[in-house]
């Protein structure tokens, strides 16, 4: 056996279908994404190659991209500093809990991971409702009248409507794993630390947070890259609008692609946002370089 | 009978038989095989998801009125609303797998594209010199002199409103701008929206914005020359007529959120009675016929000219009209002859311009005149003295004059003034400077 596996020709055998795959479907698309990307094409007829024009076009003189990266940029960090210590907290509260409440807390919280994203979105635009909305009639039912805005309506408000709208609806996939996380840290370790002495917020900031690491290091970058990819909320609530204000980088590129014709100048982008997206990613992993911890 | 002769009988019987069961073998099959051959099967993208009312009615009708007239004809029709019908009829073309009969709308930004790449097919003018189109209303459909496409309407603009919301409230139908800034506080001081519009879905800003330069200045022709001129900043007209549209705003002119609202939202809004106007096109002609809207709305729909403004130059009659849906059929197409006598089936006078007609279902690209049966909707009346009025109309509209970028960007901008993002000063100075880089 150890023979058999060990013979080259096995191995590439092997190894062909994943690399055919890989090769076709990421490998290809990128390097015509690339070609495409220095072309004038429009999607109808023949491109025109014209080299890194479209490139120098996006980095010097696209003020939309550059708002569309930090827009990206903005809901990443929202994910990271918002969502996920509150997921966090309530993973604890969920784990805590026990019993029956335990598993209609799961139950609750996941509820809108499992509605298509279309439905979420239609519900927050009626939520948001200037008129009949439901979140402006709660502010007036509590006095609070002068917080009323016109959420997806203004610019100054669109974007962070719009990041709350992914943050609920993706807040049940991060307390799921950290929920799981939790799950895997053995009791007896809080035991022993409550032996020793510790007890309230000690045992989670000593015990729970760095034994969690891993899990937190999951967790931010699956954050981090969605936020990077976000397109069908943005698509559906606001369409980047008013102006520019809430655009993302893929429904930017969509935008340029299909309602502009610049199919090679959307390409473009996209190899950008490949770039962005990894540079980010190489980013995070150096900040979050940790110890592994076992138990 | 001997024996003898029994077998003989018997044996004549089975080859009798057997002949007859070959022949009918043979004729089953080639019936069948000729009724295969003669199967056809159409593909048909539209941009009418709702079959049920307005031009999708009238669509899906003659579509199946054909059919039934050929039954070797199966027409698949692939529905959708605008925007994704935008996308998708993109995706087609990038694969080069273009629906035998297609809508496409007879714009520069949309159509011209298409026909120098030669997706569409020729229709000859002696196919259809007995259809009642006007040669101005095919301009857009031609390149190179040669016919592509047939449209489907005639588009223009109006300002609808609620009759019965008026009366309520005691406010006189707006015939200046300066009676439609006042309406427009009366209503929202009584909780109704003025103008319901979709400023989410842009191209509507745009074409406000047009409608107040022509009623600034008189001159249809001053927008599409600032452009092709790249003199838009300093032109004080085009700057009087963002202000006018920022003052609109400014004033509540439009519901709340009107720049998150999308064409359901908006129109859903009018139809409950819940916004008095309603700034839209002549396609809406069928809403005064709409079996989903209530009675009550029915019976107060109504339509006006746009306001003039005090001091500008602009008539009432000098109107925003086109030619912008219609149909055309691939050149590629497997079955280009049958696609085409669909085409000209549905487009002959007597199917979607006068049925269309008649039912209150559309305002057809072709003369409709002559189908008036007297038995009109408001509606209908209404909209036919407003384009038989018009002293002046505008054609295609100036986003959709220049290039798909140049629409895209200028409707952005557009937004963005609405949404007070940009001032009127910096909205012109944006146009300009895409007009540099976007028109020829």
């Amino acid at each position: 056996m150890h023979r058999v596996l060990s013979d080259k020709r096995t191995i590439l055998l092997l190894v062909l279908p994943g690399l055919l795959i890989y090769t076709f479907a990421i490998l290809f698309p990128i390097i015509l994404s690339v070609y495409l990307g220095m072309t004038d094409w429009s999607g109808i007829g023949r491109p025109n190659f014209i080299g890194l024009e479209n490139f120098k076009k996006i980095i010097f003189t696209d003020t939309t991209f550059w708002k569309s990266l930090r827009n990206a940029i903005l809901l990443a960090l929202a994910y990271v500093f918002v969502q996920h210590p509150i997921a966090l907290a309530f993973a604890i509260f969920i784990d805590k809990v026990g019993g029956r409440a335990e598993k209609i807390f799961r139950t609750i919280f996941f509820i809108p991971c499992v509605i298509p994203v279309v439905v979420t979105s239609r519900m927050w635009v009626s939520l948001y409702d200037p008129q009949y909305g439901l979140i402006n009639k709660i502010l007036d039912f509590l006095h609070l009248g002068f917080l009323k805005q016109q959420w997806l309506g203004d610019t100054k408000t669109a974007l962070i409507s719009v990041i709350i709208i992914c943050m609920w609806q993706g807040f049940g996939w991060a307390l799921l794993i950290y929920y799981a996380g939790l799950k895997g840290i053995p009791e007896e370790l809080y035991e022993a630390a409550r032996i020793d002495g510790a007890t309230g917020v000690k045992l989670y900031t000593k015990i729970t947070v760095p034994l969690l690491q891993p899990v937190i290091k999951v967790n931010f970058t699956i954050a981090i890259i969605y936020a990077l990819k976000q397109m069908e909320t943005v698509y559906l609530t606001t369409n980047g609008g008013p102006g520019d204000a809430s655009q993302f980088l893929a429904n930017y590129l969509y935008i340029r692609a299909f309602n502009s014709y610049q199919y090679g100048y959307a390409n473009a982008i996209s190899v950008l946002f490949v770039i962005a997206c990894l540079a980010v990613n190489v980013l995070f992993q150096k900040i979050f370089k940790s110890e592994n911890y076992e138990f | 009978m001997s024996k003898k002769a029994l077998k003989v009988v018997v044996s004549v019987m089975l080859i009798a038989a057997l002949i007859v069961s070959v022949f009918g073998l043979v004729q089953g099959n080639l019936t069948a095989s000729a009724s295969t051959q003669k199967t056809v099967k159409i593909k048909f993208l539209s941009n009418l998801p709702d079959r049920t009312s307005n031009q999708g009615k009238l669509e899906q009708m003659l579509i199946d009125s054909y059919m039934k007239a050929n039954p070797n004809v199966k027409i698949e029709v692939e529905a959708l609303q605008d925007e994704p019908y935008k996308q998708k009829f993109k995706v087609y073309v990038a694969t080069n797998q273009m629906p035998d009969i297609f809508m496409v709308w007879g714009q520069p930004s949309f159509f011209l594209p298409v026909m120098k790449a030669g997706y569409a097919a020729e229709i000859k003018l002696d196919q259809i010199k007995d259809y009642g189109f006007k040669t101005s209303s095919l301009k857009d459909f031609m390149y190179n002199g040669k016919l592509y496409g047939l449209p489907r309407n005639t588009d223009f603009m109006v300002l609808y409103y609620n009759k019965g919301l008026f009366n309520k409230y005691k406010v006189k139908v707006p015939t200046t701008f300066d009676e439609l800034l006042n309406a427009a506080k009366v209503f929202r001081k009584n909780g109704i929206a003025p103008i319901a519009i979709n400023g989410k879905d842009k191209w509507i800003l745009a074409i406000l914005y047009q409608e107040l330069v022509v009623k600034e200045s008189g001159d249809q022709k001053l927008i599409y020359d600032a452009i092709s001129k790249k003199s838009v900043a300093k032109n004080q007209i085009l700057l009087k007529a963002a202000k006018d549209l920022v003052n609109l705003v400014n004033v509540g002119g439009f519901q709340d959120a009107f720049v998150a609202a999308d064409y359901g939202a908006a129109n859903n809004l009018f139809a409950q009675e819940k916004a008095a106007m309603y700034y839209m096109g002549s396609w809406e002609v069928g809403m005064a016929a709409n079996p989903n809207f209530s009675e009550s709305f029915k019976k107060n729909v109504d339509a006006t000219y746009f306001p003039i403004i005090s001091g500008g130059k602009g008539k009432k009659t000098d109107i925003l009209a086109w030619h912008g849906g219609g149909y055309a059929v691939s050149a590629s197409s497997k079955v280009k002859n049958e696609a085409m006598k669909l085409l000209l089936y549905m487009m002959h006078p007597t199917r979607w311009a006068k049925i269309g007609w008649q039912q209150g279902l559309v305002v057809p690209g072709q003369n409709w005149e002559k189908f008036m049966t007297g038995k009109e909707t408001v509606l209908q009346k209404k909209l036919t003295q407003i384009f038989s009025s018009a002293t002046s109309v505008s054609g295609t509209v100036w986003q959709d004059a220049f290039t798909p970028n140049f629409k895209t960007e200028a409707e952005t901008l557009c937004q963005m003034l609405v949404a007070k993002a940009i001032t009127p000063e910096k909205f012109l100075a944006k146009i300009e400077e895409l007009a540099k880089l976007e028109v020829k």
